[in-house]
């Protein structure tokens, strides 16, 4: 399967907070194995949509973002209801605090008015050419990536 | 992309802690998308390794037979990325417990060194209001169950405090053969 | 019996880490549910590491009698009659409910509580 756990980007404050929303199908392989009996979108899923979204924030308020974005450590992340199939996740994120390559933020997931996740995250911010050199076109690999799936999932309103 | 994030058990001691193994591979296609051009094993889907080490460790105290879901990661943390080729070996311990559920501490190794602790919060759920609770009775079929135990090698390795084997039929579940 | 110092350091240290909040967010007067966002589950996690730093049992509705909020003996329109807040005082001893009784409104029991209610229910504990 891909890796997009985001199907569409559709509110970003640069620097301060980005709405996406990540849609459950049936046509989900993982599904059939969580849970056989009671397909539902699972725990992880949820805070990888938004490290996700956390990490897209990021990139869209600094085109010079760091090529690796990853999930370095998250609190207090519950988990307040299930996710069905043909049920849509709202993910929120607000960045808290941004400095020395670490970015905080707060996250929440909701469908309608009830909470399926929250939880604090931060984000390690790096260039993998920072601890070799020989890595640059590496991050400029991932930086074109990046780049040309961008479209796929930001509104094209949002696309300035 | 199917959701077994446990390859192997070497360990599982009823009731107090268990080992698995993950090795992580360029085959397994979502790894492709994370990244493309520097592929790594998400560290979300680490965290599932650890949740699904200590899950079930969790589902044992009731029988493998209840709603144990995951509610809460108290702490996660990581210490950089794991590459293909590179073997992750959860250990998972269990903590406090009470009726509503249990906590268990899971950490993440790759030769030795630490690639991620947790701090997890497992429900258990009590589908006692019928169906408009939105619960089903279980979540996984018996059959489909003793399978993911067995492939895991729960059922090899897994023992009782008293050094006794884990068998199939202690816990109702099918014997085949 | 630890001084009160004490107490509140080590109730401080659980709410941090079973919340993920800040030290300086875990003051007396913060409110578990309004200020800190605990919910249910944290509830359980707040209680295990309450139990392990003061080595005590806490059991299930001692900090926080559920039992007495849902009974309808004692619950009319969701306030919670007078036969049921004598009930609530004598099970709460530590907590501090003069806000409460003026509208005993069953569901605003919990966001109520404040750091310094759970600092007094450990004391009790130990006293």
């Amino acid at each position: 399967m891909r890796f997009w756990l985001l199907d569409a980007i559709e509110e970003v404050v640069p620097g301060e907070r980005l709405v996406a929303v990540k849609n459950v199908s049936y046509s989900e392989e993982y599904l059939q194995d969580h849970f056989p009996e009671f397909p539902v979108l699972p725990g992880v899923f949820m805070l990888e949509a938004a490290t996700q979204a956390a990490a897209w924030l990021l990139r869209l308020s600094d085109p010079q973002a760091p090529a690796v974005i990853a999930l370095k450590e998250a609190k207090n992340v519950k988990y307040g209801g299930f996710v069905s199939p043909g049920q849509s996740l709202r993910i929120e994120v607000s960045l808290i605090k941004h400095e020395d390559g670490l970015a905080a933020f707060k996250a929440s997931g909701t469908i309608g008015e009830k909470s399926s996740l929250s939880g604090r995250l931060v984000l390690e911010c790096y260039n993998l050419a920072d601890t070799d050199p020989a890595m640059a076109d590496a991050d400029e690999r991932l930086r074109g990536y990046f780049k040309r799936w961008l479209p796929a999932i930001l509104k094209p309103q949002l696309l300035a | 992309m199917r959701w077994f994030w446990v390859d192997r058990f070497t360990e599982y001691v009823a009731g107090v802690r268990a080992t698995a193994e993950k090795g992580v591979s360029l085959s397994d296609d979502f790894i492709h998308d994370h990244w493309e051009g520097y592929p790594v094993m998400p560290n979300t889907l680490i965290a599932e390794g650890m949740a699904q080490t200590s899950g079930l460790l969790v589902s044992e105290l009731y029988g493998f037979q209840e709603l144990v879901v995951l509610a809460k990661f108290t702490k996660l943390e990581f210490d950089g990325l794991v590459l293909p080729g590179q073997q992750l070996t959860y250990k998972a311990q269990i903590g406090h417990r009470k009726e509503v559920g249990a906590q268990a501490s899971v950490t993440a190794t790759v030769d030795g060194r630490r690639q991620a602790a947790a701090e997890i919060f497992f429900a258990r759920l009590q589908n006692d209001s019928g169906p408009e609770s939105g619960l089903p009775d279980r979540l996984f079929d018996p059959d489909d169950l003793c399978h993911w135990l067995h492939i895991t090698g729960v059922f090899r390795v897994g023992k009782r405090e008293d050094g006794s084997p884990m068998k199939p039929a202690d816990y109702g579940l099918p014997v085949y053969g | 019996m630890p001084a009160q110092e004490e107490i509140f350091a080590k109730v401080q240290e659980a709410l941090v880490d079973a919340l993920g909040v800040e030290e300086d967010e875990v003051t007396p007067e913060a409110k578990l549910q309004g200020d800190l966002d605990a919910e249910s589950i944290d509830f359980l996690d707040i209680v295990f590491r309450l139990e392990k730093a003061f080595n005590i049992k806490i059991e299930r509705g001692e900090l926080f009698p559920e039992d007495i909020l849902t009974n309808t003996d004692y619950v009319a329109d969701g306030k919670l009659t007078d036969e049921g807040f004598a009930k609530l005082k004598e099970r709460m001893p530590f907590a501090n409910l003069d806000a409460f009784e003026d509208n005993p409104v069953v569901q605003n029991l919990g966001k109520q509580l404040t750091v310094q209610d759970m600092c007094n229910f450990v004391e009790h504990k130990l006293g």
